[in-house]
């Protein structure tokens, strides 16, 4: 069952060097009970498009456009009361751990039960006692509540945050890059937390990350990002393994393959484009080894294959041929791109 | 804690450096500070024991240490002019000073926190263009002008407040405090007080705006509006009560710096106050008088100070429980 | 109140100079940096020409009929009429602006140099030079400002280098709290601890690495600094302490107060001083805020 379903999802920013065309084609969906990740590399609107399911958005930005709808109703086209009041009682959201998220000037158990008394009607004995259980949940000692968000370490602020937001149980919960910041033992410790709630609670989670790793340790299905753009979509062993576009094959190499032992480190040359004005074409073709000329000129539409996976490329009917070059790191020299 | 000690200890050597500069400042002069005082009728046996009275026959450092002694006792001598006790003079009027600083400033700084508070929510608005530039020209108008003209509007012109003084001639009250609540007193105090709060409204607004558009930025409370806190209560309990630690440290060092900055504003109204008192001591070279009223407006700026450190220690979780 | 959290943009060696000139450049787009500057600009050439556009400020004049030429209001000849002694308001207030730039030029520039350098070597060089310094700071921060210049403008002599010299002894610590902490910064930075490495000498590296990257920001300082030399200026004049025998814009009002033209009305008299004061100051505020977003880019949006 589809709880959030988002289409050409569009966000813009004003900024001094024009409009930025931050979002352009989000389209995804989460299902009951599903952790869907949302990869991509930094700048590729992964971050804009999961805060703008919240509806709140910074102040130089705008919605132009798509549909983003959350348990059968189009929040965008709603009332903002509507989408508002939604908040943390059906869609919360855990920010990046390098994030200043907690109010430091308020101790971390009186900022929880902030939000279970204001948004969750609960009276002040019943809020005590919920946050003393949500700390026990994700493994915090409940005694440490009286504690201010600066006397807690980063990971400990990161559970903080989980509990927080599942605090009213909530069905979506968005984490974006919830362990970035964090050291590679503790990552792991606290993914371990995430999923082991996620799976006992039943929430669904869209998880934005830039770490393929952390996609394939955690995640059901995967949507990667490309400026502004969705260009692949689908569950984890397919993508990781079976890649469709260009882009997923290049962003695969990047990373140390766990199972396959000795895969080489083949970074993706160049830059993504200025997405004041983005290129009229696949807005990858700079960059792709495979582009061709219509790549250039028109721009591939996101296309749903009867498995449900689904991608964006004018050469997705040669995807496992491509995927086999793009395995070899000299696909992705320069020379050999503009030979293509 | 060990650092309150510190801050303690630093502000004793504050006070200290400031009253051995005081010592200095009133001793090498040209001349000498009776000169002013002996009157040229005065015999040579006169002007012998008044130098003797005020310890002027002795070495520097012997004078040194007789000045300290007197300024821990709070013995600061007796007026050349009027020839009552310094103390006692200072007493009588810091009342006054305290009334006017105390309330122009606390008007000043609700004033401005709020609108600066305003302002931050409604940046990028014509409220901002125009609020901007207007507390600008407010701060950068001299106060003893900005009382000019209130007079000149308010008591002479259109006659609804008194022209200066605290207190109306020949009105007797028994004793201070119902002389500083009747609503004689509170008349008097209104132009001067909206005086020094027009001038002094200016930092707590620029200061608080600039705060809120720090914290506005901030992560938590962009977390406020994800968690769907209604507005009022992410602008007042999370935004401003940032925003705000700063102001309350610049409110106490404002306090201080305002008893000693009073000094046009308590001349423009005549109003009988410490900074008063210094100015007609000085014009009038009453060295005494002058000296002790120099050392209080000092020592309730040194000690603003300190309360203004600890403010911000007991404020900011950070510093109380690092 | 300039808050330093954000880093002015690290300079390369190469480009040093004209990112220098960039950051010194007059914030140009900005609207009130505009008028500050043309406030200046104006109040500078009135300054300059004073001779020609003022006749003698303290020549006592006398109506055709002759009778003293006293409490006139504006009029062709008398532009802004008349003080109670006969005196052409006009001209005084075009003389006091030659004081009023005076003292704020000469004691900005004292103020700045002297927070600048303590700032530097503080900063640069810490340990007990640096606590000596600051504890130095605190004892003048500890001093009641307008008090200070007071009695020393009383005790020295009323001339206008003591108001100078009070005013640079007791605002020079703003300044160099703010230098300081930014040379704190700098001296943590990548190219300075190369430079060091290289084994350049303390002076060079000053030179040629820390003070380009500080003096905008001493120039911040400065345009704020010439509004609070001219305010406690006017003060001390209004006071009775200023400088005698020179016409300035604090005396001018001083005059007015003494002479009754608050209860007569006589806003001609009082007004324009008033008004020549708040225009210079805010001069330097608009501009000292052109500069601040230029500096600090992060205060916008």
């Amino acid at each position: 069952m589809t709880l959030l379903s988002v289409r050409n999802l569009a966000v813009d920013y004003a900024t001094k060097g024009g409009t930025l065309h931050a979002v352009s084609r989000g389209t995804l969906e989460v299902g009951a009970g599903e952790v869907v990740g949302l990869v991509g590399e930094s700048g590729c609107g992964k971050t804009t498009l999961a805060r703008a399911l919240t509806g709140v958005v910074p102040r130089n930005a705008t919605f132009k456009g798509g549909e983003v709808v959350f348990e059968g109703k189009d929040l965008l086209a709603g009332p903002p009361a509507a989408w508002k009041d939604l908040l943390w009682r059906r869609i919360s959201f855990v920010p990046q751990s390098s994030m200043n998220a907690l109010d430091p000037v308020y101790r971390v158990g009186t900022q929880m039960e902030e939000v279970l008394r204001l948004r969750g009607g609960l009276g002040r004995e019943a809020a005590r006692n919920r946050t003393a259980e949500l700390f026990g949940l994700v493994g915090l000692d409940a005694k440490r509540s009286v504690e201010y968000p600066h006397q807690f370490s980063g990971g400990m602020r990161q559970r903080a945050a989980i509990a927080m937001a599942l605090a009213l149980e909530p069905s979506l919960v968005i984490a974006d890059e919830p362990v970035t910041a964090l050291d590679v033992i503790v990552q792991r410790q606290v993914l371990d937390t995430l999923r082991d709630l996620q799976s006992r609670l039943g929430v669904s989670v869209l998880l934005v990350t830039h770490d393929i790793s952390v996609v394939a340790y955690v995640c059901d299905r995967v949507v990667v990002m490309y400026a502004g753009e969705v260009v692949e979509s689908g569950k984890v062993g397919d993508v990781l393994a079976a890649p469709r576009h260009p882009y997923t094959m290049g962003l695969t190499n990047a990373f140390p393959d766990l199972e396959r032992a000795g895969g080489t480190l083949a970074p993706i040359m160049g830059a993504p484009p200025d997405l004041r004005s983005p290129p009229t074409g696949c807005r990858f073709a700079e960059r792709c080894p495979f582009a061709v000329a219509r790549c250039r000129s028109e721009s591939p539409p996101l296309t749903v294959a009867a498995d449900g996976h689904a991608s964006a490329c004018w050469r997705s009917d040669e995807a496992a041929a491509l995927a086999e070059t793009a395995r070899d790191p000299a696909t992705w020299t320069p020379t050999s791109a503009s030979a293509a | 804690m060990r650092s309150v000690a510190i801050r303690f200890g630093q502000m004793l050597l504050v006070l200290w450096a400031v009253a051995t500069l005081l010592f200095f400042l009133f001793r090498l002069m040209p001349g000498d500070p009776t000169a002013a005082y002996i009157d040229t009728t005065f015999t040579a046996e006169q002007q012998e024991a008044l130098k003797k009275q005020f310890g002027l026959d002795r070495s520097l450092p012997e004078q040194y240490a007789l000045y300290f002694g007197n300024v821990l006792r709070g013995e600061f001598g007796t007026s050349f002019r009027s020839k009552r006790p310094v103390f006692e003079m200072i007493f009588e009027v810091l009342p006054n000073t305290l009334a006017l600083t105390a309330l122009s400033i606390t008007i000043a700084y609700i004033f401005g926190v709020l609108v600066g508070a305003w302002l931050a929510w409604k940046r990028g608005s014509i409220a901002e263009a125009v609020g901007i530039p207007i507390v600008l020209t407010l701060r950068a108008a001299p106060e003893f002008w900005l009382g000019m003209v209130l007079l000149a509007i308010f008591a002479f012109g259109l006659g609804w407040f008194p022209s200066g003084g605290a207190n109306s001639a020949g009105a007797d009250y028994g004793s201070t405090l119902a002389r500083m609540t009747s609503a004689d007193f509170l008349h008097h105090l209104i132009l001067p007080s909206m005086t020094l709060a027009l001038y002094l409204q200016g930092l707590p607004l620029l200061l608080m705006r600039s705060n809120m558009l720090d914290v506005l930025q901030e992560d938590y409370v962009m977390m406020a509006r994800m968690k769907g806190l209604p507005e009022w209560r992410i602008l007042l309990m999370h935004a401003a009560r940032n925003a705000l630690l700063p102001v309350v440290t610049a409110f106490a060092l404002g306090l201080g710096a305002s008893v000693g900055g009073n000094v046009v504003v308590e001349t423009v109204f005549s109003w009988p106050g410490l900074g008063r008192v210094l100015v007609d001591a000085v014009a009038s070279s009453d060295y005494p008088l002058a000296q002790g009223a120099f050392m209080f407006i000092a020592l309730i700026l040194i000690v603003m100070n300190f309360v203004a450190d600890l403010l911000y220690s007991v404020l900011d979780p950070r510093v109380a429980h690092g | 109140m300039v808050e330093v959290a954000a880093q002015p943009p690290v300079l390369s060696r190469k480009r040093k100079l004209p990112s220098l000139m960039r950051a010194l450049r007059l914030p140009e787009k900005d609207p009130l940096a505009l008028i500050g500057v043309t406030i200046y600009v104006v109040f500078l050439l009135v300054a300059l020409f004073a001779d020609f556009l003022a006749k003698d400020p303290l020549e006592i004049l006398f109506l055709d009929d002759g009778n003293l030429a006293a409490n006139l209001g504006p009029s062709l000849e008398f532009p802004l009429g008349t003080t109670n002694l006969g005196r052409d308001i006009f001209s005084q207030l075009v003389i006091g602006t030659r004081s009023a730039f005076m003292v704020g030029l000469t004691a900005a520039l004292a103020v700045v140099a002297l927070g600048t350098l303590v700032g530097l070597v503080s900063g640069y060089f810490g340990g007990l030079v640096d606590a000596a310094l600051m504890r130095l700071a605190d004892i003048a921060l500890g001093i009641p400002f307008l008090p200070f210049v007071i009695v020393l403008a009383a005790f020295l002599g009323p001339q206008t280098q003591n108001v100078v010299i009070a005013i640079t002894v007791l605002l020079w610590p703003n300044t160099a709290r703010v230098i300081r902490s930014q040379v704190l910064t700098l001296r943590e930075r990548g190219f300075v601890e190369a430079a060091r490495v290289a084994g350049s000498s303390d002076w060079r590296i000053i030179r040629v690495h820390i003070a380009p990257n500080i003096l905008p920001l001493s120039l911040l300082y400065g345009s704020i600094a010439i509004g609070w030399a001219i305010l406690t200026e006017a003060s001390v004049s209004f006071l009775g302490f200023g400088p005698s025998g020179s016409v300035s814009w604090g005396g001018m009002l001083q005059d007015a107060y003494a002479s009754q033209a608050l209860s007569r009305g006589s806003y001609n008299w009082f007004i324009p001083p008033g008004l020549c004061i708040v225009l210079v100051v805010v001069a330097g505020f608009f501009i000292s805020r052109g500069y601040e977003e230029v500096l600090f880019p992060k205060l916008k949006d």
